[in-house]
């Protein structure tokens, strides 16, 4: 479904992603793991089109999207959450949902349809309807930027540290809900330092080193493989 | 001084004034460029008013025409001088706007006339009211009214609508917006279109006091949003609206209160006034849209 | 002290100056006199703008203020006394009896637009981008609201006459090819190397020890310095002068010039005077013979700003470092000829 082929980024004179491969089969979920500063978000961002390549392929679907803008990338199907979680905040949360659907402004009916749909996994937004996103806790505000990513029916997420500095009970329910959405057969490029957790949910995983693939195999093989842990685990235990 | 006086001043000077800050505040907002050649759009209005004033058309028409023109130029100030630069630095952007704005003032130089032309206005224009007690000129009036109506429509375009909402969403986080799948091209262009249309208003409601319009007509303006927008906050709407009102306070006052040698030097004091809140708080009085992060 | 290439650069840039200056003598049309005096003249105010633009990579607008303030301080300080009555009926008591050489005038000049840049300028040098550009176009405004205004010294909105003539080509060249080497030598100064690492990286500037806010301040002191004598330079060649003749479109030409030519090097902004003088006089000229033919039934004008504005905008989006952008001429001598045999 998605094919990165040797994806260079470069910020000024920093390399963060030296020449990355990877793959994302259809209704597979692949993580991405790594250490702080390995270049994941980067690679990530890369592919979403908000960071520019300076090098390497992108294609879709065997269709080549390297270099599309942000927002062509969302009409491709390709949706991501950046890891800064950024809602926009002086606007209610219905209207960042509306946003998400930005693209499929004509088909008001099956935007509300879906909608209701994520109240369903996200009972908690439907509460906070009106209020605006900057309100809400940062829990909410993640459950909220991924429901508003799935507003524009992705055949692609991307997911940048879903978990990151949230409550070990929100993590936990931010896992169960990757895990029903892969289920539901949504493809998901996930980046996460929560390594076990993101492991545990996930079919293939990768781990990045300083901008380049360190390793890749079945999530299964990568957590059993110890040698690889002090590459991705950082201080976490 | 009559207080009721006092306040149709206020009020109708900061209508228009509320328009104009308007105006160079969406442009602002979004792109962060400060676009020196907003008030040429209110001289495109200006020109394209008298050169169909000798068509017969009715004035509302005219008027219709002036407003259309400054939409286009508005977007024509995106294509050509906005765009090209867009990636470089944000020097090169304020340049080239600084540029377009004396390319434009100079062709109204080259292919109209240094001198002064008239700009058809209707009769109603130049009649009195007594209204409130005091005896009033009829266009400070339309000038209220066109403004609550302007600040009204723009108010619900930008609450109520998806490309205003996405607007205020690219206002607060260009990047993101982009990431909804919402085009940048679009939004730029919008902003650009309703700057044009808000100059578009304030250029009949501005030379309906002057009655004709030369190819500096535009600086003033300028200038006047400049100060609005400072004092309103630089980045938020409801601040540029406030700033202008203000703004309109502070001259009017100024006017009734200050000896003819002082204030002259009206605009030295508010310039410095600027320069001040500027240094104080670099984004203006009126916090805009808290920004999100960006990495 | 500066390294051999960059002598070289001087000597070169110098050169040029010279060469037109005597040139234009050796010819001694007065029409070209005039337009070589006025390049040498606009030649220091776009290396004065240079060298705060240049180094601190911040747009200034108000640098035509202080061209103002040089040329109204010199010519108060130097009309005769007897003309004063004329000119500046109204002129304080202290200034009115006042008479110098415009020489000493053009110098007190140039240090009045430093004392008013140092005393005014210095908290505006913290902010940045629009911030920036807003304050320093509002700072223009007031300095020219006060110009318009103070009909005291200035004598308003009305012409300023009786100015002594003192700019004369070999003085007006002369001074142009100090602000060069002033411009050089600020540019390989430990301030002006300081402020263009910060122009490309603030927070790495400010580890190495460097106090941006001040290092501007530094270079906006010299930039108005040369405006000052500039704008003094301006007033006794003209000999009477306008605030009008201080505004926009005169900030527009110097702002084209150096951003022609290329505002990050000393080389970019002789070559940008050098290159806008010629064409815009080129255009001058021929507009000046369509309105002397009398086919069209107005006056043409317009048509060499337009023309400026729109190369200026193709400069900036086709080559937005100008046509000098990043090395100075002698670089590319130096290094040649090092490599040579």
């Amino acid at each position: 479904m998605l094919d990165i082929d040797s994806l260079e980024v470069s910020y000024g004179a920093v390399r963060a992603v030296r020449g990355v491969s990877l793959r994302v089969r259809k209704g597979e979920l692949v993580t991405l793991l790594g250490a702080n500063g390995a270049g994941k978000s980067s690679t990530l961002m890369a592919i979403a089109g908000a960071v520019r390549a300076t090098a390497g392929r992108v294609r879709l679907d065997g269709a080549d999207v390297s270099g599309a803008t942000p927002e062509a990338m969302v009409r491709r199907g390709v949706a991501a959450v950046p890891e800064t979680r950024d809602v926009f905040p002086d606007l209610t949360v219905a209207q960042n949902l509306q946003l998400g659907a930005f693209t499929r402004r004509r088909d008001q009916a099956g935007v509300l349809h879906d909608r209701d749909t994520h109240f369903a996994r996200f009972p908690i937004l439907a509460e906070r309807l009106h209020l605006p996103a900057g309100n809400l806790s940062g829990g909410e505000q993640q459950m909220l930027v991924i429901a508003r990513a799935l507003m524009s029916r992705p055949a692609v997420l991307l997911l940048d540290e879903p978990s990151l500095g949230l409550a070990p009970l929100v993590v936990d329910q931010i896992f169960g809900m990757i895990r029903s959405l892969k289920e539901s057969g949504l493809t998901i490029l996930l980046v996460e330092q929560n390594a076990a957790k993101a492991l545990a949910v996930s079919d293939h995983a990768y781990v990045m080193r300083l901008g380049r693939i360190e390793a890749e195999g079945p999530a299964s093989e990568i957590a059993a493989a110890t040698e690889l842990k002090s590459l991705y685990l950082g201080a976490e235990p | 001084m009559n207080p009721a006086q006092f306040v149709l001043d206020v009020l109708s000077l900061g209508g228009a004034y509320a328009l104009m800050a308007l105006g160079l505040v969406i442009v602002y907002g979004i792109l962060r460029l400060v676009n020196f050649a907003y008030g040429e759009l209110i001289m495109v209005s200006g020109y394209t008013m008298f050169l169909v004033s000798g068509s017969g058309l009715p004035w509302l028409a005219m008027a219709a025409c002036g407003v259309i023109m400054a939409v286009a130029a508005g977007i024509a100030t995106d294509y050509l001088a906005f765009r090209p630069v867009r990636a470089k630095s944000v020097t090169a952007v304020l340049i080239t706007s600084f540029a377009f704005s004396t390319l434009l003032q100079n062709a109204a130089l080259l292919f109209i006339s240094p001198r002064p032309r008239a700009v058809p206005l209707p009769e109603l224009f130049s009649r009195t009211v007594e209204f409130a007690g005091v005896i009033t000129p009829v266009r400070n009036l339309i000038t209220i009214a066109v403004a609550v109506i302007m600040l009204g429509i723009f108010s619900w375009l930008m609450r109520s609508t998806a490309l205003g909402i996405a607007m205020r969403a690219a206002a607060t986080n260009f990047r993101m917006a982009r990431m909804m799948g919402i085009p940048a091209n679009l939004i730029i262009s919008a902003a650009f279109a309703i700057s044009g249309l808000l100059a578009g208003a304030v250029a009949i409601l501005w030379i309906g006091r002057i009655g004709t319009v030369v190819p500096g007509i535009g600086l003033q303006p300028l200038l006047i949003a400049f100060i609005a927008t400072v004092i309103g906050g630089m980045r938020s709407l409801q601040g540029a609206v406030l700033g202008g009102f203000l703004l309109a306070l502070i001259d009017t006052s100024l006017n009734y209160t200050l000896p003819q040698d002082l204030l002259k030097f009206r605009d030295a004091f508010t310039f410095s006034l600027v320069i001040l809140i500027l240094l104080w708080r670099p984004e203006g009085i009126v916090r805009g849209p808290a920004s999100g992060q960006r990495t | 002290m500066m390294a051999r290439r960059n002598w070289l650069t001087f000597v070169l840039l110098g050169g040029v100056i010279v060469l037109v200056a005597v040139a234009a003598d050796l010819v001694g049309d007065r029409l070209l006199l005039r337009i070589t005096t006025n390049l040498c003249i606009s030649m220091v105010l776009v290396v004065g703008l240079q060298i705060f633009m240049g180094n601190s990579g911040i747009l200034s607008f108000a640098h035509v203020g202080f061209m103002g303030v040089g040329a109204y301080t010199s010519a108060v300080l130097t009309i005769p006394v007897q003309m004063k009555g004329m000119a500046l009926p109204n002129l304080y008591p202290f200034l009115a009896d006042v008479a110098m050489l415009p020489v000493v005038g053009m110098a007190l000049g140039g240090l009045a637009a430093a004392l008013v840049a140092a005393l005014a300028v210095y908290p505006l040098m913290r902010l940045s981008d629009a911030a920036a550009v807003i304050t320093s176009f509002a700072l223009f405004v007031v300095l020219h609201t006060i110009m318009y205004h103070w009909s005291d010294v200035t004598n308003g909105p009305r012409t300023l006459f009786g100015i002594p003539k003192g700019t004369t080509l070999p003085l007006a060249a002369g001074v142009a090819i100090v602000a060069v080497l002033a411009a050089l030598l600020f540019k390989e100064s430990r301030v002006g190397r300081l402020l263009r690492a910060s122009r490309d990286d603030e927070i790495a500037a400010a580890s190495l020890g460097a106090h941006i806010p001040r290092l501007r301040w530094q270079a906006f002191i010299v930039s108005a310095l040369l405006a000052g004598i500039g704008g003094a330079l301006w007033g006794h060649f003209i000999t009477s002068f306008s605030p009008k003749q201080l505004w926009l479109k005169e900030t527009f030409v110097i702002l084209a010039m150096l951003v022609i030519g290329g505002p990050r090097t000393v080389t970019g902004a002789v070559v940008g005077v050098l290159v806008v003088t010629a064409s815009f006089e080129g255009l001058r000229s021929l507009e000046g013979a369509i309105n002397r033919a009398d086919v069209l039934s107005e006056p043409l004008v317009g048509m060499t700003e337009l023309t400026l504005a729109v190369a200026m905008i193709a400069v900036l989006a086709l080559r937005p470092g100008g046509i000098c952008p990043s090395r100075e001429v002698g670089y590319y001598l130096f290094r040649r000829r090092s490599r040579g045999p």
